[in-house]
């Protein structure tokens, strides 16, 4: 039951505040368990503590304000003790814990037999598409993420002033160092080590300063091919995109390619695929065109021949670009890509 | 790019329709991002010219008029009209009962205030034309009532919303464009707009260039007498057809020649001006105000416009304020000058400004159309404001010359793989504007930045061809594709993990620390690049748990980051993983995947900040533990390996031993102890005092009890041996079996227990 009696207000006189805050803080220091710890909140926090007291009975602001400090730093201290009090039994218990991390799991305590887990869908279109190349007689480059200007730019003839080299659109580390923003680099590196018959797919990671929104993530993945031969054809390009759209998205698939301008290639063009949706009559994945954008692609700039030291005309080639995401979201209709990198097992575990 | 189909016919003949002028050209030119209706899409019949015969106020409301409309029929129309800016005898524009208004609304007879309206007198914003609704559309006298109103106003229209590539500045013009069509579809290509009105005086323009590189051309046109005003109906609707807004007379047909031909204009009222104007690089500090009403401190890189006094725009991007055609003005100077991009395209992002003017040069506009585009300005500027053009100045900078390039036949169908033929080859770029003589063709001046080298003019006849081009595979003499070792290891450990029950993720590359860090990073959790995975994958995992998802298990693979001293970081692939349970979780994946990878890992007890002080290890390539409370609550297990590492580790071919045929024996030893010899020092002494019988030997069980003594555990191991002499016995075993004892005794005290 509350007290109801009323104290004499000069019984303030005898809350000495900086001396009672040094005595509760010492209570604190002392305290060496949690149930000592309580003990001495009871005594200092407490509802009759000599603190509480004296707050419920102070009649002016200043000495309110003062008594208040105390009552905060004496918390403030209880809380820090109480923490570190925890802290310290937790590693006690954990120290008592210790198992020989030598013996088999099986020994070690039982492995959940759990579910089989799934790849991540990206994944799964990256294999199918390093399958589709290695088919075809291509080897897969990984590549190294972090790049030069000079291999992700000047190689593939971006002129000095064009936007993608704006720190506004490319990751920079350093001066002249940046996250590549496609895969080509590879490339360039596999034609500077080798000549060419080179037929290959470089896959991963690229970077671009993008807000994220529903079609935008700063980091995405895409796969590039290049085929540099003796007498390679535009024909020969049309003919291996048209072989791996349809390994993709179907034998009924058709092609038709777009003109369009890459600073790598010359001629460049932009290939649609018929949309597997609606067959090319028009429908919402298609944008009612019939027709789905995948990507860039062209002939091998003559100036990449030259930068990596050869001849213009000894060899003709071409590259292509696209998306790993854009490829899964067409393949599994995902709208918002975002979905990649939640990591939302009720998404992950779909893909089976 | 908005292309009006009306205007773009003004200067294309051709043979198609809409459709086919964009499929052509979304194929051969630019993307086409779609095709707009503009206007009403209804039937045209009930958009007719009224002549008001009688308009008084309406008798129940103040703010309307009762009209008598003659539209061309046998009786007159009854309209309730909201505007007063006609009375009777006006030529209006009329939509009867039955008509749809561009913004779908379908007219009915219906009563106004007790008033039958049989239809609707049209303001402009009505009929998708201009903004005004401030009245009606009041028609030339000269027109006869019932005269189908879309012979007089353009009622109907297409726009082409098309996306032209950075190489190609010629088609941000509708006559680019047309000239485009023209070649794409065999139709013929009309002469430029503008014809030169007579000049009424020859007053000097005073126009300069300081930087010829800059500013290549700069052509100056004076004008007197000029009455700003507004446009007319045509020309605003073209203007709101292609996306400007209305401003003046004078200044819509600087925006209108702009789109016409592609090369930007300014107006400038010339009594505002003190002298003349030249192109120059601005003062260090110099400033102008915009007509955007921004104060812009220039930099010596900026190209500015300027009198004799100031700064009085930032050329090519932006005008200045001081300057600017107002009202007021009476005389004009027009400027139509040819600009440097790289220059306009620096200019534009130091000042984050971006304008069609500065979108148009910082692509390249040819320096050849400025003449044209003066020429047609002064004519429509003559037109429509009444002015006297009084003086010309034309100043050419450092113009280029057109290049001429050879262009081998064969070589174009070696790259193309179709057979084109030449005199076909040479007529497709005939088409386009080049040239062809005797050491090759010449290039456009609309073309010349994007056309310099061969492969270029190959490239203009592949676009014309791109559907005949066959669909064929490369002839591949020599080459073959296989996943590199690396590669396969990796796929290996997906599946590993997969079978395990880890469901694979991907996470950012980024985190908030680390050495690598980016200069401007994306936020404050993205600031630098990632040394290790497991971190990235706490979140994730957390996040699960907590809606509630069961079995959460979750992997990746992915680089990681070091600096090393060098211009690039050492990038490696590492495996992570993360799992609901205890230790023994994390230990099974691991085990999993050595066993794949056929390695046989050494386990020692670790300690890491992160990882339960009892329960964390490392092997050779990385670590595995329980994850310590305070990292993640509740009882998690995660595992990192450096797959590289792993890779180096893993056998590159089976290391098959042959199989004896004859049976072997296995023996079950116990051993008694100490607590903290791990097993894995006891099975490397058994092995050791085993000698070459022993073919296989496992850990079975672990016990404690009050049996085996405090702080004493008993660990049990099965161990086969066999031969190739002959069959084994137990007897043949037994001196084996007794150095393991003596070993073990010697080494750890271990008391045989069974």
């Amino acid at each position: 039951m509350p007290e109801k009696e009323e104290k004499p207000l000069d019984r303030l006189a005898a809350v000495d505040p900086e001396g009672l805050q040094q005595e509760a803080l010492a209570a604190v220091a002392a305290a060496s368990t949690p149930a000592e710890l309580d003990d001495a909140r009871v005594q200092y926090l407490g509802r009759r503590s000599a603190l509480k007291l004296a707050l419920r009975e102070v009649r002016d602001r200043e000495t309110g304000m003062t008594l208040n400090a105390v009552r905060e730093a004496v918390e403030g201290a209880f809380e820090a003790r109480e923490e570190e009090l925890r802290r310290a039994e937790l590693e006690e218990r954990l120290a008592s814990e210790r198992v020989d991390v030598t013996l088999p799991a099986r020994l070690l305590g039982s492995p959940q037999l759990r579910p089989r887990g799934t790849l991540h869908p990206s994944t799964l279109v990256r294999r199918e598409v390093e399958d589709i190349f290695l088919g075809l007689g291509y080897e897969i480059v990984d590549g190294r993420e972090v790049e030069t200007t000079r291999y992700n730019f000047d190689a593939l003839g971006f002129p000095d002033w064009h936007p993608s080299r704006s720190p506004r659109d490319t990751l920079y580390l350093g001066e002249q160092t940046l996250l590549r923003t496609e895969t080509s680099p590879a490339q360039i590196h596999k034609m500077e080590s080798q000549r060419p018959p080179i037929y290959m797919v470089s896959i991963g990671r690229v970077y671009r300063r993008d807000t994220i929104d529903a079609t935008h993530f700063p980091i995405f993945h895409q796969f590039e091919g290049l085929a540099i031969d003796k007498g390679i054809t535009m024909a020969d390009l049309k003919g291996t995109l048209l072989y791996v759209m349809r390994q993709l998205y179907g034998p009924d698939r058709e092609m038709q390619f777009r003109t369009h301008y890459f600073p790598f290639t010359e001629p460049s063009m932009e290939p649609d695929v018929s949309c597997f949706n609606c067959g090319g009559a028009g429908c919402a994945i298609c944008k009612h065109s019939g027709w789905i954008e995948m990507g860039g692609s062209g002939m091998v700039d003559p100036y990449l021949y030259e930068f990596v030291g050869w001849g213009p005309e000894e060899y003709t080639g071409f590259a292509f670009g696209m998306g790993v995401e854009r490829t899964a979201q067409l393949r599994y209709g995902i709208g918002d890509i975002r979905a990649f990198w939640d990591n939302d097992l009720r998404f992950l575990r779909q893909f089976r | 790019m908005k292309v009006p189909l009306s205007w773009l016919r003004e200067y294309v003949r051709v043979d198609a329709t809409t459709g086919q002028i964009a499929e052509a050209l979304s194929i051969g030119a630019a993307e086409v991002a779609g095709v707009a209706g503009l206007g009403v899409q209804g039937e045209l019949g009930f958009f007719r010219v009224g002549h008001v015969l009688e308009a008084a106020k309406h008798p129940d409301a103040d703010r309307l008029q009762l009209t008598s409309v003659d539209v061309g029929e046998d009786r007159l129309y009854s309209i309730v009209c909201g505007a007063w800016n006609f009375g009777a005898g006006a030529k209006v524009a009329v939509a009867l009962p039955g008509a749809t208004l561009p913004n779908g609304l379908v007219l009915e007879r219906r009563k106004l205030r007790g008033e039958m309206s049989e239809g609707m007198i049209l303001a402009e914003d009505e009929l998708d034309l201009g903004a005004d609704h401030s009245g009606i559309i009041v028609l030339d006298d000269g027109l006869e009532p019932g005269t189908p109103l879309a012979d007089v106003l353009p009622l109907v229209d297409e726009v082409l919303d098309l996306e032209p590539t950075g190489n190609r500045a010629d088609l941000f013009s509708v006559y680019g464009v047309a000239r485009e069509v023209a070649a794409l579809l065999g139709g013929e290509l009309l002469p430029m707009p503008g014809a030169e009105p007579a000049r009424d005086g020859d007053e000097a323009v005073g126009i300069g260039i300081e930087d010829p590189a800059a500013c290549l051309r700069f052509v100056g046109r004076l004008y007197r007498d000029v009455a700003i005003g507004e446009s007319p109906l045509w020309l605003r609707a073209r203007l709101r057809h292609c996306g400007v807004r209305s401003i003046s007379n004078v200044v819509d047909v600087t925006n209108y020649v702009m789109l016409a031909l592609g090369s930007p204009l300014h107006a400038y009222d010339h009594d505002l001006l003190r002298g003349g104007l030249v192109a120059r690089r601005a003062r260090k500090g110099e400033k102008v105000r915009t007509l955007d009403g921004v104060e812009r401190t220039l930099t010596i890189e900026d190209l500015v416009i300027a009198d004799d006094e100031r700064a009085v725009g930032l050329a090519g991007i932006m005008g200045g304020e001081e300057t600017e055609v107002s009202s007021t003005t009476k005389n004009v100077l027009l400027e139509a000058a040819n600009f440097e991009p790289v220059g306009i395209l620096r200019s534009s992002e130091r000042h984050s400004l971006r304008t069609e003017g500065s979108n148009r040069w910082e692509k390249g506009v040819d320096p050849y159309v400025a003449g044209q585009a003066a020429t047609y300005a002064t004519q429509l500027i003559v037109e429509l404001s009444g002015a006297r053009w009084v003086g010309a100045e034309d100043v050419e900078g450092e113009l280029p010359k057109p290049a001429v390039i050879r262009l081998r036949p064969e070589r174009a169908n070696d790259l193309i793989g179709l057979d084109v033929q030449a005199a076909e080859q040479a007529e497709i770029l005939g088409r386009l504007g080049f040239e062809e003589l005797r050491r090759g063709f010449r290039v456009p001046t609309w073309r010349a930045r994007d056309v310099t080298r061969e492969v270029d003019l190959i490239e203009e006849v592949a676009r014309f061809k791109l559907p005949e081009i066959p669909f064929t595979l490369p002839r591949r003499e020599a080459m073959f594709g296989r996943l590199s070792r690396e590669q396969r290891l990796r796929r290996q450990v997906e599946d590993v993990l997969v079978g395990a029950g880890y469901a694979e993720v991907y996470t950012s590359s980024f985190v908030a620390e680390g050495d690598l860090e980016l200069p401007e990073p994306l936020s404050a959790e993205a600031a630098a690049l990632r040394t290790d995975l497991y971190a990235s994958l706490l979140e994730p995992a957390r996040r699960n748990a907590d809606s509630g998802a069961s079995d959460v298990a979750l992997f990746e693979i992915a680089r990681t980051y070091r600096g090393v001293g060098a211009e690039l970081p050492e990038e490696r692939w590492h495996v992570a993983g993360i799992a609901d349970g205890d230790f023994a979780e994390a230990k099974w994946a691991v085990e999993q995947i050595y066993s794949a990878l056929g390695i046989e890992p050494g386990y020692e007890r670790t300690s890491e900040r992160f990882l339960h002080p009892g329960k964390a290890a490392r092997t050779a390539e990385g670590w595995l533990g329980e994850l310590h409370p305070v990292v993640l609550e509740g009882v998690w297990s995660a595992f990192e390996l450096d797959l590289d590492a792993l890779a180096e580790a893993a056998p590159q071919v089976v290391a098959f031993a042959e199989v004896s045929p004859y049976p072997g024996v296995r023996q079950d030893l116990a051993f008694v102890v100490d607590d903290n010899v791990p097993a894995a020092d006891v099975l490397a002494a058994i092995r050791e005092a085993a000698g070459g019988l022993l073919r296989e030997l496992e850990v079975f069980d672990e016990y404690r009890g009050e049996q085996i003594g405090e702080r004493k555990r008993s660990l049990a191991f099965r161990l086969s041996f066999g031969s190739f002499e002959g069959t084994l016995t137990d007897e043949d075993v037994a001196p084996v079996r007794a150095s393991i004892v003596d070993a073990l005794a010697t080494r750890f005290d271990a008391v045989l227990r069974a």
